[in-house]
């Protein structure tokens, strides 16, 4: 409960209609997509980047932690509000305030939900590369914050490689501008790169200057099927090799196609080890060109069985099967937990025969989809938190998984983040001194730990 | 509450929230289902205490089963909110406007007197109930005029087939929206089904599906309608149960074994009745080829547009209007963009929530008026009151049930 005098102070700023302590509320925003959950002290649902300051000013007065929240999508606990104190909610904060074709920008306020902001950008035929299976549903705040990836990022790159600038308030409340809306901007330290992905620990973001990118003319996609899984490494390899990037390189092990099957019937063949599907964009003539060797390439690496997307209907339901696999998975057991350790592309195979066998040995379910041209590992485990007993088999199966992903040369996170799940396993991946550092940044940008605190640093 | 192990299969993920046509407007994620999943647990578990914000709060709801058509973990959100409604009733009560509705609703008889003085004029109580309940943002005026007569009194009870010999016989469950308001809806249904070589029988002791009732909550009250209906329509000896209204076929179809289960009444009674009940567009698509020869080449040239009710659309529909749309040779269709979103009607929530219905129901007509269509079809008269309810005075386009089209486009 916050005192009766903080409570006068943050309603005289955003007024009673947005602001809300009662117990219904706070459970409502004590949870995202992470298994952990604690109650908040109040809700705010700002609307202006004066007022974030304003509440800022008050939550550091009174040293009151301060949790911003998009949608609430992340899978790491990070927006659990651990300690308590205030929610920042950014769902209303939500207009889109500029789209810029000519000079190939858009400026949007942070809780703009990243589909609506396709759909708005398609309307004059561009797009906003980032495309995380979440994305009807998380915002652009909680896309930068994480710096949030999806299929498409394979040649487009992920959400910080399109950020020109944003608009960030800090712990004390100081308003700061990073950025502008040139591609080409050396000006200064490259301080929006600071803040995307860090997760809301270092400052609140309150407006977004993003890169967009023409839509492209035309689509081909192909789907491989192998008795091998390291083939489909070796394809994914050559592929790349040849001067290929295809849009998107997903890769579905033998237990998730048969999972897929058992519960949704898509008409998946069940027999086959590995599946890859690929797909390339552009220009017509380019994609028809690069669509044959990249059929050709998977068949000297051992494909079975290659198809190709004849229509958009069978394209959309190739991509359907892809990304039911959370879906059809979270409906055999209560809860769901998706690892997103990422190794080096040639790695693939050994990763996911490791994570199986890691899987294996401690008795759990699970299906493994993979980002395979970039190394993005998704075991998709299904469990019962309420099941102590194989919660804690959950729990050292993922260390394991992040152990062997550092051996492999990976790292713990693709683009899920750390939050509170991957806290513990820094140390893993970040050696002291490093870690060190980003301690002194914390410090030096929110002394008094306000900022989304408990969570990684 | 027999639903409540199915709680604790929601895993937080928040995909229901995209297919939430209230979150789109309210933007809260008290207001998603995910939220309401989380909030009905935790009072499950012991750590949210009943209170009236809390009824509120898992009444802010359409009922469309958007969420539940999405949900990755198959929960069933209708049931577990009838369940937690049923709950929060015993606690709080209803209100008192809601529970007269209701009442009637139950009492056939009275509900027939109330609409009787209404239909003439009178100021009768009924009428201020319905002026009162004016509902949300719609204006009495524009309130569909009631029959003279219920329809299920002024229409014979047994209709020969136009056929020498009859194909079957069906029964036809007429909705109260036809009952009391549209009898050319149910006029429309008869002249379709005659057309079609069947005998149709109306059951005169027929009563209010009780959908309107066991969504808020009041099972018990709506159990004496829901068994009632099962004994008169379990019958060995016809084709097919016809409804005219996705509402109630939703009720008749899967509703009634929902709130069986959670009363532990008889199931198997309802699971029967259940696979004999059949939407009049679905049941005129699968019999096309009986009915085909009798429409006129020549009718009327029309554009259209389509609303796909919400009890059709996410209550294991599969957009049969649209199919007979295209059957019709002088229809021609122009989809609008949102054609599959709910309506923001939901039952009473346009009362409820006015503000947030209005929203919702504003796109809908400026797409629909995109569309430059003279009919906008529809096969549930709840989304039809609605929709027309919040039309301008301007606006030319019209409301129209999907068999209506079809019985006008029949010869002579
Ligand atoms: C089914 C499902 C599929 C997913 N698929 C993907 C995927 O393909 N790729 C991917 O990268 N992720 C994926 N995610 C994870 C998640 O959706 C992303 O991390 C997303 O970017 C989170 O956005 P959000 O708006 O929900 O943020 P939230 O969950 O609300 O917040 C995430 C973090 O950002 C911080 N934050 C939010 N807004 C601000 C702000 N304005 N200023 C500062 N900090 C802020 C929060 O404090 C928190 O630490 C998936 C999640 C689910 C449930």
């Amino acid at each position: 409960m916050l005192k009766t005098n903080i409570k006068k102070q943050l309603m005289a700023i955003v007024g009673q209609e947005r602001f809300f302590d009662d117990d219904e509320t706070l459970v409502a925003y004590s949870y995202d997509g992470y298994v952990v959950e604690s109650r908040p002290d109040a809700v705010l649902f700002p609307l202006a980047t004066e007022e974030v300051s304003e509440i800022m000013k008050i939550a550091d007065q009174h040293r009151v932690p301060v949790i911003a929240r998009g949608g609430g999508s992340n899978l790491t606990g990070g927006t659990v509000p651990v300690e308590g104190g205030i929610v920042l909610n950014f769902t209303k904060m939500n207009r889109i305030l500029e789209v810029n074709t000519g000079d190939r920008f858009t400026v949007v306020q942070p809780g703009v939900i990243n589909a609506n902001l396709q759909k708005e950008l398609s309307k004059v035929n561009y797009f906003f590369p980032p495309d995380p299976s979440s994305m009807g549903f998380s915002t652009i705040g909680g896309n930068v914050a994480e710096n949030a990836g999806g299929p498409r990022c394979l040649k487009y790159g992920v959400t910080g490689d399109y950020i020109l600038g944003m608009v960030v308030v800090l712990a004390s409340g100081k308003v700061i501008r990073t950025g502008s809306c040139n591609v080409k901007d050396v000006t200064g330290y490259r301080l929006s790169s600071l803040f995307c992905g860090s997760e809301g620990t270092l400052g609140i973001i309150t407006e977004v200057t993003l890169r967009i990118v023409p839509l492209p003319e035309s689509y081909r996609t192909i789907v491989a099927y192998y008795n091998n899984l390291a083939d489909t490494a070796e394809t994914v390899k050559a592929v790349l090799a040849q001067g290929i990037i295809p849009t998107a390189m997903e890769l579905m092990d033998k237990v998730t196609t048969n999972l897929v099957e058992d519960n949704a019937g898509l008409g998946l063949p069940r027999e086959f080890e590995g599946m890859l599907i690929i797909e390339v964009d552009g220009v017509s003539e380019a994609v028809s060109s690069q669509a044959e060797k990249i059929s050709k390439i998977a068949k000297s690496f051992g494909a079975i069985e290659i198809l190709e997307a004849k229509s958009s209907q069978e394209r959309e339901s190739l991509w359907k099967a892809r990304k039911s696999v959370h879906g059809v998975l979270s409906k055999l057991a209560p809860n769901c937990v998706t690892e997103d350790a990422t190794v080096p592309v040639s790695k693939v195979p050994e990763m996911i025969i490791g994570v199986r066998a890691i899987l294996d040995r401690h008795n759990i379910t699970a299906g493994i989809v993979a980002h395979a041209g970039d190394g993005n590992i998704h075991p998709v485990i299904i469990t019962d938190t309420r099941d102590t007993e194989e919660w804690s088999r959950v729990e050292t199966a993922a260390a394991e998984i992040f152990k062997l992903a550092v051996e492999l040369r990976g790292t713990l996170s693709g683009e899920h983040g750390i939050g509170l799940a991957k806290k513990q396993f820094l140390p893993l991946v970040l050696d002291e001194n490093t870690r060190e550092l980003m301690s002194v940044v914390k410090k030096a940008l929110d002394p008094a730990g306000l900022l989304n605190p408990g969570k990684f640093v | 509450m027999k639903s409540r192990d199915e709680i604790f299969r929601c895993g937080k993920c928040g995909i229901c929230i995209q297919t939430c046509p209230v979150y789109q407007e309210d933007l809260n994620e008290l207001t998603t289902p995910r939220g309401k999943m989380q909030l009905i647990r935790h009072y499950c578990e012991g750590d949210l205490a009943s209170s009236r914000h809390l009824q509120q709060v898992v009444s802010k709801c359409l009922m469309c089963g958007g969420c539940t058509a999405f949900c990755p973990s198959g929960i069933d959100h209708e049931s577990i909110y009838m369940a937690m409604r049923k709950n929060m009733q015993e606690d709080h009560g209803e209100d008192w406007k809601k529970r007269i509705f209701f009442h009637l609703l139950t009492h056939e008889q009275q509900l027939k007197f109330s609409a009787g003085l209404a239909a003439k004029g009178q100021n009768s109580f009924f009428e201020i109930l319905y002026k009162d309940i004016k509902l949300g943002n719609i204006k009495l005026s524009v309130m569909p005029r009631l029959n003279k007569k219920p329809f299920r009194e002024a229409a014979p009870e047994i209709w020969l087939s136009e056929t020498e010999k009859a194909r079957g016989t069906v029964l036809y469950f007429v909705g109260c929206s036809t009952n009391y308001a549209y009898e050319k809806i149910g006029h429309a249904v008869v002249k379709v089904l005659k057309a079609m070589g069947l005998k149709v029988e109306i059951l005169a002791d027929q009563v209010c599906c009780g959908l309107p009732i066991y969504l808020k909550g009041g099972l018990e009250t709506a159990r004496q309608n829901i068994e009632k209906n099962i004994s008169l329509f379990s019958r060995d000896d016809v084709e097919a149960v016809i409804t005219d209204c996705a509402t109630c076929g939703s009720a008749l179809s899967s509703g009634y074994i929902k709130v069986m289960k959670e009363l532990g009444g008889d199931i198997a009674a309802a699971e029967k009745l259940a696979v004999k009940s059949v939407d009049i567009s679905r049941f005129i698509v699968r019999h096309f080829d009986w009915l085909k020869d009798k429409i006129n080449p020549e009718a009327r040239r029309t554009k259209v547009t389509y609303h796909a009710p919400c009890h059709e659309r996410n209550h294991g529909g599969s957009h049969a209007a649209l199919k007979l749309l295209d059957l019709l040779p002088n229809v021609e269709y122009v989809p609008a963009e949102d054609f599959d979103q709910c309506c923001g009607g939901g039952g009473t929530f346009f009362y409820d929530f006015p503000e947030i219905s209005k929203k919702i129901v504003d796109k809908k007509i400026a797409n629909a008026r995109a569309t430059g269509a003279d009919f906008w079809v529809t096969g549930c008269p709840g989304c039809s009151i609605n929709l027309a309810g919040n039309l301008d005075k301007e606006d030319h386009i019209r409301l129209i049930h999907p068999v209506e089209l079809i019985a006008d486009s029949l010869e002579n």
